[in-house]
């Protein structure tokens, strides 16, 4: 016997080198499918690979078992050893080593785990379908991590709110199970009476309502470009309604907030140039308009970033308000803006593949520019 | 069906401020706007719907008679017009193509419960439409706004069916 499983794991060695280039087309081989789950089991690549030299190499289910049981008990150093080894070790956290360079991914992962488990709640019927393309599009999407996730536009169709269609903002749910903007729940109860929208329920407490944290923070996860427009859109009704201007004044306070807007869509766009292939027409649009507006801007003050002090100087007089505070904060805002303007137009002259700025970095404006914006409309009031 | 919204621009102006900005759009001109989109991308069998010119606040809507009603083989125009708050108050429908219906008054107001008290800003333009669109099939002959069709409807469908039959072909074809 031992002479035996000696022949065997000897022929068996001989044999790998000559299957592995086999295997390397067998791997093109394999069924989208069967990939999937395999990537479900926890399976990597070599496993997988390995898995079906086995299986090429025994039609027979009893020598299948022996050379995997000698395989097991003994330890040669051969390159088989290294196989073995990973194959043993739980694989789960695949998309995490290939990823190590993006450290948005794990994030990503996550939220999208966790938006999976949310949809089978919501539908779980039409959602089974789908998990299966999810796990796929997943594998296929690690090397490459540039495509989106196949079901985004359900998911947006999901976590959209009812009333303003758009994804929920600060979702709040009813006591009969339905989410809207918090906003939007607020204003229907206000002007429609106090009735669920969607299934007309009574909702006993129009007024309080609260934020269903998860499903916030899902959506944050999920659709951070949408989330960030739709807050610098906040801040900008906000100011709007707080400082209840003459035409005039609300022009010049239009200006500064529509330079506050492409500044943060660019942030967005830094952290989330990986996964931005969400393309709609209408982004496309966008983008080409940004790119139009920032070049506007770059060309109006070429000479140089004193001139940006002058400028604010002027639009301070032509406002005719004086505060230093007010100052600083335009100062503020237009400087983070030049570096947006730059970090851009590093990134739009290079090609796709070799997107620049790191995202930590993007993380930290984004960061920074949250932090500026509260704080520019606290002075403002 | 003419699209000229899409970029975001509403020539539309609130009741309360005359200078509306052009970068930002009102909730509510928003939220026609994801309307209009949504149409775009898959509209309703048999319906279609759009802004009359440049103003959202103001869209043009054709439905076509249902067949297996007195109102097959019709093209019934309507205009619906948007409250400025809107989606929290009901869209105007209005029939500019004549119809023999009991829940149409003789103005081509369209008398329906959603759009009245029983409206929900959950609703939609498609929504709205597949709901008119319905009362081609069945009248809602108990909440009738022309008693006298309502009547007729309920006594002789028959005479009803021919007389909406009529209709149909002088003035929605």
């Amino acid at each position: 016997m031992a002479v035996n499983g000696e022949q065997k794991r000897t022929s068996r060695n001989q044999k790998i080198p000559l299957a592995d280039s086999n295997g390397q087309n067998m791997a093109t081989l394999l069924s989208p499918g069967f990939k999937s789950a395999a990537a479900m089991a926890g399976w990597d690549e070599e496993a997988l690979l390995l898995a079906s030299l086995i299986v090429e190499d025994t039609p027979d289910r009893d020598s299948k078992h022996k050379k995997r049981s000698l395989l097991n008990s003994k330890s040669p150093a051969t390159n088989s050893s290294r196989k073995r080894r990973a194959r043993r070790t739980p694989q789960q956290p695949i998309p995490v080593i290939l990823d190590l360079d993006s450290e948005e991914t794990p994030r990503k992962e996550s939220g999208r785990k966790k938006k999976e488990k949310k949809a089978c709640v919501n539908n779980e019927g039409s959602k089974v379908g789908g998990d299966g393309n999810e796990w796929k599009e997943k594998n296929a999407r690690v090397p490459s991590s540039s495509s989106a996730l196949p079901c985004i536009d359900k998911l947006r169709d999901e976590l959209s709110c009812a009333i303003c269609l758009e994804i929920c903002f600060e979702p709040s749910t009813t006591p009969c199970g339905h989410s809207f903007c918090k906003k939007c729940l607020r204003s229907a109860a206000d002007k429609c009476g106090k009735k669920c929208p969607k299934c007309r329920q009574l909702i006993s407490h129009g007024r309080s309502c609260t934020v269903n944290t998860v499903l916030w923070n899902t959506i944050q996860l999920l659709f951070p470009q949408e989330i960030e427009a739709r807050k610098a859109a906040g801040s900008l009704n906000g100011r709007h309604q707080a400082q209840n201007l003459s035409p005039e004044t609300a022009f010049y306070a239009n200006l500064r907030n529509t330079k506050t807007q492409p500044s943060s869509v660019a942030s967005s766009r830094n952290m989330n140039s990986r996964r931005s292939v969400a393309t709609t027409s209408t982004q496309v649009d966008g983008d080409d308009a940004l790119a139009r507006r920032l070049q506007r801007e770059i060309d109006e003050q070429s000479p140089g970033t004193t001139r940006t002090r002058v400028h604010t100087g002027r639009v301070r007089e032509r406002r005719g308000v004086s505060t230093s505070q007010d100052e600083d904060a335009a100062l503020a805002l237009r400087l983070q803006r030049e570096e947006f303007i730059q970090a851009f137009r590093r990134g739009s002259n290079q090609e796709q593949g070799v997107r620049l700025p790191s995202s930590s970095l993007a993380n930290l404006r984004a960061m920074a520019s949250r932090a500026m914006n509260p704080r520019t409309s606290d002075r403002r009031r | 069906m003419m699209i000229s919204g899409g970029g975001g621009k509403s020539s539309w102006s609130s009741s309360t401020s005359s200078w509306v900005p052009t970068t930002s759009v009102s909730a509510s001109g928003k939220r026609i706007q994801r309307e209009m989109v949504e149409l775009n991308n898959d509209s309703p069998p048999d319906c279609s719907a759009g802004p009359k010119g440049d103003n959202l606040y103001h869209w043009i809507a054709t439905i076509i008679g249902t067949p297996g009603t007195p109102y097959q083989g019709g093209i019934f125009f309507l205009d619906i017009k948007f409250p400025s708050d809107y989606p929290f108050k009901p869209p105007q429908v209005v029939f500019k193509t004549r119809i023999y219906h009991c829940n149409v008054d003789s103005e081509g107001l369209v008398s329906m419960g959603i759009l009245k008290d029983d409206w929900s800003p959950a609703l939609t333009i498609t929504k709205v439409l597949l709901a008119v669109r319905s009362i081609f099939t069945n009248p809602d002959h108990y909440n009738a706004v022309v008693p006298g069709i309502a009547h007729l409807y309920s006594g002789d469908r028959a005479k009803h069916d021919d007389i909406a039959a009529e209709w149909t072909v002088r003035f929605a074809k």
